[in-house]
């Protein structure tokens, strides 16, 4: 158990490296919030237009905070596969990871927490921002902080384990594994509702989106923030049922990805992938 | 004065020999590798889909859907101008390649245009494609009647958008490892500032000014007024865009043969060319 944290923390260390330190803390900080303050922007003029100016609109409220929180799913998500591609192919220590002591997948959860980390810096950001500049009411009572904290960590859970399973699959594909993650990181934002109401969907892509674990969490997230259901289909399902179903979705995600990502391991172990180069 | 003749006719034929053979890499490249074929096509069309369906969540007039379908379409281009062209020669470098440059007996200008040449030419099968996902998949308005007079405009766009992935392309010289982010950092806060997905105009008179530097900006919000009309909430007149972006062409095209100069010569100084996982 020792060495297993020992090794999440170093694989945290690592991340943290690779993550930061190419730039001082000033252009890291900008480089952490750009994005978010940029879709928060981009939404907000959106609304303002379409809306004629009043941007204190219920609407762009509940887009906020999807849009906000989905950061997590782009950056832990596609953050914990990318780890892999870039360890193989551009700095080819991977292989040095399998010959030490350590195994690969608390590693792995260490890069993770590290991507986990940069992607709060513009969480909490957006927020503020959101709350102090652009008005959005964000109820922050002891017991709402409570709520918003054990939520956001359930669903950071389910998270990161689903890139626990993309980074399976990165063992086992060549570069080609980028572009599926990233493009998967695309059709959740659009299938789980992250900045419009799931309802505008067809009820093929409504039905898709409902097996989605991160559906469920951003409708709760909205509610614990803005006190309001959003999404029309999911309006009859009260707080604890879906706390019920983010909880064994997210159960099951972490059971999935955990064996997922033990066979994608022992095949390319087996297959020699390892220190497979297929970029260029 | 025979041989000066000859000399320059020569230096003529190898630069346009230059510019044919790096667009001619480009265009291949681009359809060789299908995952980023598949990429490069897919997330655009993802991402314009889900800021369609936030103006239909939020019953926007249809007019809006189709500039963020437009807006869609000219993400492909500035996605190819920052990942392939300005930090092309950072790719380069990361491969051994960029000393080869280095020796040619050929202007960089003429590489890097036949880089934007071969970029525009493969990126603009993708941006028809999103084009034409926005139009059939969504059934967003497109007043095809108004399309060739906005031709002129969008070309000029190109030209003043990939003049300036030169300039970039120069400053990506030098970088390493800190390229990679700075082209991240380029992106969304771009999308915001050109208006890719809502008129420019809702950025106000000084924002939408500064916004108009990077060829995009005025190049959407001129074709979006020519296309919608009144609709499009345009932030200046085309008529004064169309003089702009000529200027701009111009202007980055002499900026990017001069940035080039000086960087090579820093880094030659620097001994930075060469340095690989910097």
């Amino acid at each position: 158990m020792r060495r297993t944290w020992e090794t999440i923390r170093a694989g945290a260390w690592i991340g943290w490296q690779v993550e930061a330190n190419w730039a001082d803390p000033f252009l890291f900080a900008a480089f952490a919030i750009a994005k978010p303050l940029a879709t928060t922007l981009i939404l907000f003029l959106m609304t303002k237009l379409v809306s004629g100016g009043a941007v204190g609109a219920e609407a762009f409220h509940q887009l906020f905070i999807g849009n906000t929180f989905f950061l997590y799913v782009t950056e832990v998500l596609i953050g914990i596969s990318w780890a892999v591609f870039r360890d193989r192919e551009d700095y080819e220590t991977l292989k040095y990871i399998y010959v030490a002591p350590i195994r690969f997948l608390p590693y792995l959860l260490g890069r993770g927490l590290t991507k986990i980390g940069t992607a709060s810096i513009g969480v909490v950001f957006a927020l503020a921002f959101g709350g102090l500049v652009l008005g959005v009411p964000i109820r922050h009572d002891v017991v709402t902080l409570a709520r918003l904290l054990g939520v956001t960590l359930l669903g950071l859970i389910g998270v990161a384990w689903l890139g626990v399973a993309l980074a399976g699959i990165s063992l086992v594909v060549a570069r080609h594994s980028i572009n599926l993650n990233e493009g998967l990181g695309g059709v959740f934002y659009l299938l789980c509702g992250a900045v419009f109401p799931l309802d505008v969907l067809p009820a093929w892509a409504q039905r898709i989106s409902l097996l989605l674990p991160f559906t469920y969490w951003l409708e709760l997230l909205r509610r614990i923030v803005t006190g309001k259901p959003y999404s029309g289909i999911l309006r009859g399902t009260d707080d604890g049922s879906l706390l019920l179903i983010l909880a064994a979705t997210t159960a099951a995600t972490v059971v999935g990805g955990y064996f997922w990502f033990a066979w994608c391991e022992r095949t390319a172990r087996a297959k020699g992938l390892i220190d497979w180069k297929s970029n260029y | 004065m025979s041989g000066d003749r000859q000399d320059f006719g020569e230096r003529v034929r190898m630069n346009l020999g230059a510019v044919t053979a790096r667009a001619s890499v480009r265009i291949v490249a681009a359809f060789r590798e299908r995952s980023w074929l598949l990429g490069e096509t897919l997330f655009p069309i993802l991402s314009m889909a889900t800021f369609v369906l936030v103006y239909r969540g939020l019953g926007a007039p249809r007019a809006f859907e189709s500039f963020a379908v437009l807006g869609g379409a000219m993400i492909a281009y500035w996605n190819n101008v920052l990942w392939s062209m300005a930090s092309q020669f950072f790719w380069e470098k990361e491969q051994g390649q960029l000393q080869l440059y280095l020796i040619t007996p050929v202007s960089r200008m003429s590489i890097l245009l036949g880089m934007a040449l071969g970029g525009m030419l493969a990126t603009t099968t993708r941006a028809i494609v999103i084009l034409l996902a926005g139009i059939f998949l969504f059934h967003v308005p497109f007043p095809w009647e108004r399309a060739p007079g906005a031709l002129g405009l969008f070309l000029l766009t190109l030209g003043a958008l990939y003049g300036l992935g030169m300039i970039l392309s120069s400053v990506f010289f030098l970088w390493g490892r800190e390229a990679w982010n700075t082209v991240t950092l380029f992106q969304e806060p771009v999308y915001l500032l050109s208006g890719f997905y809502f008129p420019v105009s809702a950025l106000g008179t000084v924002a939408a000014s500064v916004a108009g530097f990077i060829p995009i900006t005025l190049g959407l919000d001129g074709i979006r007024q020519i296309l919608f009309g009144e609709a499009a909430k345009g932030f200046i007149p085309v008529v004064w865009i169309v003089p702009i972006q000529a200027a701009l062409l111009i202007l980055y095209l002499l900026l990017a043969h001069r940035a080039l100069l000086v960087m090579e010569n820093l880094g030659k100084r620097e001994g930075r060319l060469t340095i690989r996982g910097g």
